[in-house]
């Protein structure tokens, strides 16, 4: 067959991390947040995969999928309506209880059936809390080159700070890795090391009949995590190689951070750095242009379609349909759909969710180091 | 499974008027209003209105058009059974023609409107931009029980003879046809958007061809024709925001008027009627720290360093520091340079304006010309391009066109 596909299938898991932003995933989960204007989370490893020949992706949905069903629709913006393969949304299974699994292990042995049906000889992994134009291409040949039984992700970058501090694994699990000549020696489960670490990104490539064969073994053991229960206890009999991603990430762990990594994209370089080599889809909401209004200021801003700017605007990121009135001053602000700003209002700091409103004459303000969050449909 | 009203969109013209933006691409296909093309708009009107068949017809330069409508999804015109489709002229048993005429072309797609066996027939154009809700017009024909209507547009008396006029009685039945005439009977110019009733319509395409002194053409012919046989025929009046944007100061005139919906009646922003495009898919557009922006529409992918006023940008669009924008339409991937200044002009897509060049100025007492650049075209570093200019071929540095 003439193909230039990889071959390899994709399995992405769209709750993980959701409990570091409990804020954001109040109506959604980590793959529907809204990032970069007009983005969201999952767009990014979606996008990746298909730019890189991966057209048969399965997305393990947990809970609150409702947005991302949305947002996914048939797939057809990701160019995943396929006969064969394309965008496979695989809810929890309601037998006589909706059992909603925890960790990977589960995840996957919910969908054994479905593995051994497919074809591909590799299947790649990974979350969508990481924001970033991921090679997978070059991960699948090195793991093929290496002779690995599994292949991890990582880059070189400091553990955020709140995730040093928590004591608590109910946040999620984390990962450093101990690399030496591409073998990965040592697995540590959320340490708490100052600096720059190898910092796995959950991004796996395994082989599709050893993966059926391991996730068998521990169901059957009760285990629940991939990394934890699989990989880590097994290092000196398998071969876990390190693949070094060194492109941009965006990596979501907390609120503040959330707004940082929106805030980062303000400097070209790192648009440029995100969206390249290769785009990244998603869906389109045929807004209009945005328009700037006799009377408008904007310096150093990233807005997306559809927003109506009069008032005064300054370090924002604007997504799609932001309004922002006349006499309004907004400053290094994240707002995102269809956030109005009434008349007069002044607001800094300030990351409004999906169809906020600011009533005319409001002032809210946080500070750099933390912004005020406004939930969905609420009114200040 | 017949269909009640499908579309046939005429979108063969060259337009010749369009010089330089109408080198590579036809008229429906030129770009419009920061995001859309021309042919957004009937296609849009087509989809809001409820009609889910379109045919569209075209021959001049269709390549760039055939890319752009692809399967019709941006429209939401995908349809198992029907959807857009894209009809050039085609080999037949009986040999093989070019459309001779409007009236031509869809006579040599009867076979393609059988296919949906509609009772109504209406014929758009492709190089207008108008947001028309085509439904209500339908209504408007069956009340009457025409088997002919015509939309009309009232223009200033001092205008009307540059347009095909329309006579009709107080009950809007049409009662005289004048093409472009020096005396002018009625203020009402035909938008050239016309319902027939199917077997009307089939009949006189066929006794028009039959005729080898017709010049096959709608205005020309068969609305002659119907009226000669006394058909019922009714005029639609229309009082929206209509343009016929065939030549480059029109289509000028029609993007500025987008920057300012409140007054022109073009208002893109309406949720309840959508204009459809196909997508950049750009990252959102980015305004420097130094950047001024005003009244000004910006899409996706642009990213602006200078000043930047009363203008239309289109996808990916670079405004280096220093260079100043205004009253200027410029499509999609076009680079302005470090002080460079474009005023008063259309630049097409990707276009490089080199550091310092001038393109255009600004209307004067007895210049008001709109300079215009064609897609792809280099002009170099310290180049002047005049308001009258029409650039397309490169332009070194330092050179001078007007």
């Amino acid at each position: 067959m003439v193909n230039s596909n990889a071959n390899a299938l994709g399995i992405l898991f769209p709750n993980s991390y959701d409990s570091l932003v409990p804020d954001l995933v109040g109506e959604r989960l980590m793959a529907s947040i809204p990032f970069a204007g007009r983005y969201r989370m999952v767009d990014f490893m979606l996008s990746s995969m298909v730019n890189c020949g991966i057209d048969n992706v399965s997305l393990i949905v947990r809970k609150n999928y409702h947005s991302l069903m949305d947002h996914l629709g048939s797939g057809r913006e990701w160019d995943l309506t396929r006969k064969n393969g394309g965008l496979n949304i695989v809810p929890p299974f309601a037998d006589k209880s909706v059992k909603v699994y925890n960790g990977r292990v589960e995840a996957l042995s919910n969908i054994l059936d479905f593995l051994r049906s497919q074809k591909e000889q590799y299947v790649v992994m990974s979350d969508t809390n990481i924001a970033a134009n991921f090679d997978f291409k070059a991960m699948i040949n090195e793991h093929i080159t290496s002779g690995a039984d599994v292949t991890i992700a990582y880059s070189k970058e400091e553990i955020p700070a709140s995730s040093r501090q928590t004591i608590s694994t109910n946040r999620g699990l984390y990962y450093t890795l101990d690399v030496e000549d591409g073998i990965v020696k040592e697995i540590y489960i959320n340490p708490k090391d100052e600096g720059i670490q190898n910092f796995s990104l959950n991004i796996y490539v395994v082989g599709r009949e050893f993966l059926i064969e391991q996730i068998h073994n521990a169901f059957v053991r009760g285990y629940s995590y991939f990394e934890r229960d699989i990989v880590a206890p097994q290092l000196d009999t398998l071969k876990v190689h390190g693949f070094l991603f060194e492109g941009y990430i965006a990596r979501i762990s907390d609120m503040k951070n959330y707004f940082d990594e929106n805030m980062k994209l303000l400097d070209d370089a790192n648009v440029d750095a995100l969206f390249s080599p290769s785009p990244i889809y998603t869906k389109i909401r045929d807004d209009n242009p945005t328009r700037y209004i006799q009377g408008a200021v904007a310096k150093n801003i990233m807005a997306a379609d559809g927003c109506v700017i009069e008032g005064e605007v300054e370090n924002c990121v604007l997504f799609r349909g932001v309004k922002i009135a006349k006499g309004a001053k907004v400053k290094n602000c994240v707002l995102m759909q269809d956030t109005v700003v009434g008349e007069g209002a002044s607001v800094e700091y300030l990351i409004t969710d999906k169809n906020v409103t600011i009533s005319a004459g409001k002032e809210v303000k946080g500070t750099d180091t933390f912004p005020v969050y406004v939930a969905k449909n609420q009114t200040v | 499974m017949a269909k009640e009203m499908i579309a046939m969109l005429l979108a063969g013209g060259q337009g010749s008027r369009l010089y330089a933006l109408t080198q590579k691409l036809a008229k429906p296909a030129v770009p419009f209003g920061g995001k859309y093309r021309i042919i957004d708009f009937p296609l849009s009107n087509c989809v809001n209105s409820g009609i889910d068949t379109v045919g569209i017809l075209t021959q001049y330069q269709p390549l760039v058009l055939n890319e752009y409508i692809g399967n019709g999804q941006p429209w939401d015109l995908d349809r198992l059974y029907g959807g857009v489709h894209v009809l050039p002229p085609y080999q037949q048993a009986s040999g093989s023609d070019w459309y001779k005429g409007t009236a031509n072309a869809i006579y040599q797609n009867i076979s393609f409107i059988e296919r949906y066996n509609p009772q109504y027939v209406i014929i758009l154009s492709g190089d207008q931009i108008c947001k028309q809700d085509y439904s209500d017009f339908l209504r408007f024909h069956k009340e009457k029980g025409a088997e002919f209507s015509v939309a009309v547009m009232e223009v200033p008396w001092d205008e009307a003879s540059r347009f095909g006029l329309m006579v009709a009685d107080e009950n809007d039945k049409i009662t005289e046809f004048q093409e472009k005439p020096k005396n002018p009977k009625s203020n009402l110019a035909s938008m050239g958007i016309y319902i027939f009733n199917w077997d009307i319509l089939k009949k006189y395409l066929v006794e028009d061809e039959a005729d080898p002194n017709s010049e096959n053409d709608f205005g020309n012919n068969i609305i002659p024709n119907l009226l000669r046989d006394g058909r019922n025929m009714y005029a639609y009046h229309f009082d929206g925001y209509w343009k016929d944007v065939g030549t480059i100061s029109s289509l000028w005139e029609a993007n500025m008027e987008v920057l300012d919906p409140e007054h022109s009646g073009i208002n893109l922003f309406d949720e309840n009627w959508k204009i459809y495009s196909r997508n950049s898919g750009m990252t959102g557009h980015k305004i420097g720290s130094d950047a001024v922006v005003e009244n000004s529409m910006i899409t996706d992918g642009c990213r602006i360093h200078g000043h930047v006023k009363h203008s239309i940008l289109f996808a990916g669009v670079q405004v280096e520091p220093g260079a100043v924008v205004e009253d200027a339409v410029v499509m999609g991937g076009t680079v302005i340079k470090a002080g460079a200044v474009v005023k008063h002009c259309i630049v097409a897509e990707n276009v490089v304006v080199g550091e310092n060049a001038v393109v255009g100025a600004m209307p004067t007492e007895t210049e008001k010309g709109v300079a215009t650049v064609g897609s792809g075209i280099y002009i170099g570093d310290n180049a002047k391009i005049g308001p009258n200019a029409m650039v397309n071929n490169n332009v070194k540095g330092g050179e001078e066109q007007w």
